[in-house]
């Protein structure tokens, strides 16, 4: 039961609660309440008449109807509306029930200001608010999106604001607690700022703990403490203030992290501890789930030194990653994995040779074409030593042609990807540590191993080189631009019919496109497998070292292995190259 | 640099928009970027090509709801374009243009690829 003492407003809400006796449905809403506060705003010398004119008037913001109130509102008005809000009988939209608690300076004014501003709770997973006409309402569920893999703005579209500047839509899978961000897209594209509101309204209580990606969480060594990395960063660990609990298995050490603004870890995060250390993690939402009684995996300490990858056998110091691979500060994003299969599956085959995501084309389309022609010499350049270390010799040949082998022992650990995959080089099929077959991965990493490190062959280089290297034998390269196509079809011929390994390499792109939607790639080493001749017309075989992708339509296989006009090769194919 | 393409999921989840498209109009050219000095025959050296403004004529959306022309970038990378190239072209939204995502532009990924993967086939 309410009290009010002002005259026009205790008229004007005695109105609604009698209108509230025949119509049960009734609430106070954003079309009824202007009448309610002009009896608010009135004073002695202009009207609620004149005020409800002002309150409606086109054009007229929040702000200004904020302004408009207080300005006619007396102490008596305010202790009275006041008490409509905590104690009258007619409801009231959430919206309504805003805009007073606006008016007496209980919360900040949400203008209409063409800013995103959300209205009310998100009962049922319906997020409503304002915008600027016309514009699209982006949303994403950053409480879900470490799990869905989601970058940080992967949004989806909420809504579109009307010409009333409305807008409402429905965030799918919404649950009580969830950290809803938001913002607006223009018809230029153009985007707003983010607001992020915390769900409420979907049920009693907070039930959904934060996710936690567990495969972007990279620990290494740096500086004599592990350094604790988000090894995506334009994905999220966890929910923006999310705590992710790590505690060193070996001295008990707890640290709670506090996840920043993106979902991610703070800048220069470092806890104690030491090269193999095992940490567990665990997370919260840091509200409503506080406890870290579940947790979500265990984390090894990784790093370029030996003995990060795992267990079985001498640890050998790894070669270095790409720089592309590493952090600005220099450590590494990715870890390593200890791969325990075998070194060879049914013998040696091309298709076994698989390019990992390094710009060393020329070695695995050195290495297939080698396996191709003499599988024998792969099964000779590569010794297991039983104890998990692998040995490879390579030649080295100077200038007289004199042969000296090199010998280079790696062990089994592999740089990998987050959720498992080798990073660089990998074998065709199963590529779990303890199945893939291991013979071109490690010859790869040997020959980093032997360059220096992995930058050190990850930035282009030479087939016959790797030929040499692999054979001793002295390179025979072609030049397409400078031999008839009569001298390329011979030199292909002639190596292919002698076991000769074969490779070919394409120009950089030149602005012509010439590449664009051929299948064969710019600046890219190829394996030469073979030649044919039907009807008079020459093709090649050739093989992309990535394992897939070639010109379409192809056979259908889509296992990188084609055919190619003699006529074609000679205008996208740069030289030839193999050995004597 | 003929790195493999990035992973198809990675790059889904990283446009905006997805489209089956052809490129009717290369609107402008950037300046061909500074060429790696290497020896002959090598590859994966890290040729580029020049940015390039372009017009596409979307076919179809396989991913949010682009259609009619869309003028895009297309950044220094290691292909070009020309009118009449075609395929799937990832899309990012930005200013002044959306940006063409994916290592190979049209050829990174075949649109029955990306039908696959979103699970429209």
């Amino acid at each position: 039961m309410v009290t009010i003492r002002d005259t026009q407003l205790r008229a004007t809400y005695t109105s609604f609660e009698t209108r509230l006796r025949t119509e049960p449905g009734l609430t106070i809403n954003a079309d009824n309440m202007p009448k309610l506060l002009a009896a608010v705003a009135d004073t002695w010398y202009s009207g609620a008449d004149r005020k409800l004119r002002e309150l409606t008037a086109p054009g007229v913001t929040r702000q200004k109807q904020v302004d408009i109130v207080k300005n006619g509102m007396g102490a008596q008005e305010k202790k009275d509306l006041g008490q409509i809000l905590d104690k009258g009988s007619v409801p009231m939209t959430d919206e309504v029930r805003r805009f007073l608690e606006q008016v007496l300076d209980r919360q900040p004014v949400t203008p209409n200001d063409g800013k995103l501003h959300i209205t009310g709770n998100q009962a049922g997973g319906q997020v409503t608010g304002t915008g600027a006409p016309g514009v699209t309402v982006e949303a994403i569920n950053l409480s879900t999106a470490p799990e869905a893999r989601l970058h940080q703005d992967d949004t989806f579209v909420l809504g579109k604001v009307g010409t009333d500047g409305k807008f409402s839509g429905k965030v799918p899978d919404a649950k009580e607690g969830d950290v809803i961000r938001m913002r607006t897209r223009d018809a230029q594209g153009n985007t707003s700022d983010w607001v992020t509101v915390r769900a409420t309204g979907l049920a009693a209580t907070d039930t959904r703990n934060s996710q936690l990606a567990l495969f972007r969480v990279g620990l290494a060594m740096d500086g004599g403490k592990v350094a604790i990395t988000n090894i995506n960063s334009s994905r999220p660990i966890s929910e923006p203030g999310a705590q992710v609990q790590v505690v060193n298995k070996r001295t008990g050490e707890k640290t709670n992290i506090t996840m920043d603004e993106a979902g991610t870890f703070p800048k220069d995060l470092k806890v104690n501890g030491k090269d193999g250390d095992q940490f567990t993690v665990a997370v919260s939402d840091g509200k409503n789930n506080t406890n870290f009684a579940t947790v979500a995996g265990t984390l090894t300490v990784g790093g370029t030194g030996g003995g990060t990858g795992g267990t079985g056998g001498p640890d050998i110091k790894d070669p270095a990653l790409h720089k592309d691979e590493l952090n600005a500060d220099g450590t590494p994003r990715f870890a390593l994995k200890r791969f325990t299969g075998p070194l060879f599956k049914d013998g040696v085959d091309a298709s076994d040779v698989k390019q990992g995501q390094i710009g060393d084309c020329y070695f695995p389309s050195a290495m297939a074409a080698i396996a191709k022609a003499q599988p024998d010499a792969i099964q000779k350049a590569i010794t297991d030593n039983g104890d998990g270390t692998y040995t490879v010799t390579f030649k080295e040949v100077d200038y007289r042609g004199n042969v000296k082998n090199k010998e280079v022992t790696v062990d089994g650990d592999l740089y990998v990807r987050s959720w498992g995959g080798p990073l660089y080089g990998s074998a065709g099929g199963d590529t779990s540590p303890e199945k893939m077959e291991l013979w071109f991965p490690l010859i790869e990493k040997a020959y980093a191993a032997y360059k220096g490190s992995f930058n050190s062959i990850g930035n282009g280089g030479s087939s016959s080189d790797v030929f040499q290297t692999i054979l001793g034998k002295p390179r025979y390269d072609v030049n397409t631009q400078w031999e008839s196509a009569d001298k390329v079809w011979s030199t292909i011929k002639k190596s292919v019919d002698a076991k000769l390994p074969v490779s070919a390499g394409t120009h950089g792109e030149d602005q012509s496109a010439l590449y664009t939607n051929t299948g064969v790639y710019a600046d890219h080493s190829y394996s030469v497998l073979g030649y044919k001749e039907e009807n008079g017309t020459k093709f090649v075989q050739m093989r992309n070292p990535w394992g897939e992708s070639e010109p379409w339509p192809g056979d259908g296989k889509n296992d990188g292995i084609f055919f190619i006009k003699l006529d074609d090769f000679m205008k996208l194919y740069d030289n030839v190259m193999t050995v004597r | 640099m003929a790195i493999p393409p990035e992973p198809i999921q990675e790059l889904i989840d990283a446009s905006t928009d997805i489209v089956d498209a052809e490129v009717a109009e290369v609107v402008s050219t950037g300046t061909k970027p500074a060429q790696p000095d290497v020896p002959t025959g090598t590859t994966s050296a890290g040729f580029k090509a020049a940015e390039q403004v372009v017009v596409l004529k979307v076919a179809r959306a396989l991913k949010g709801g682009a259609k009619g022309n869309l003028t895009v970038h297309k950044p220094v990378s290691g292909y070009a374009l020309k009118a009449g190239n075609k395929g799937a072209f990832f899309l990012r939204a930005g200013q002044p243009h959306a940006e063409i995502l994916g290592r190979y532009g049209p050829d990174t990924y075949r649109v029955e690829s990306v039908e696959h993967v979103l699970g429209k086939k």
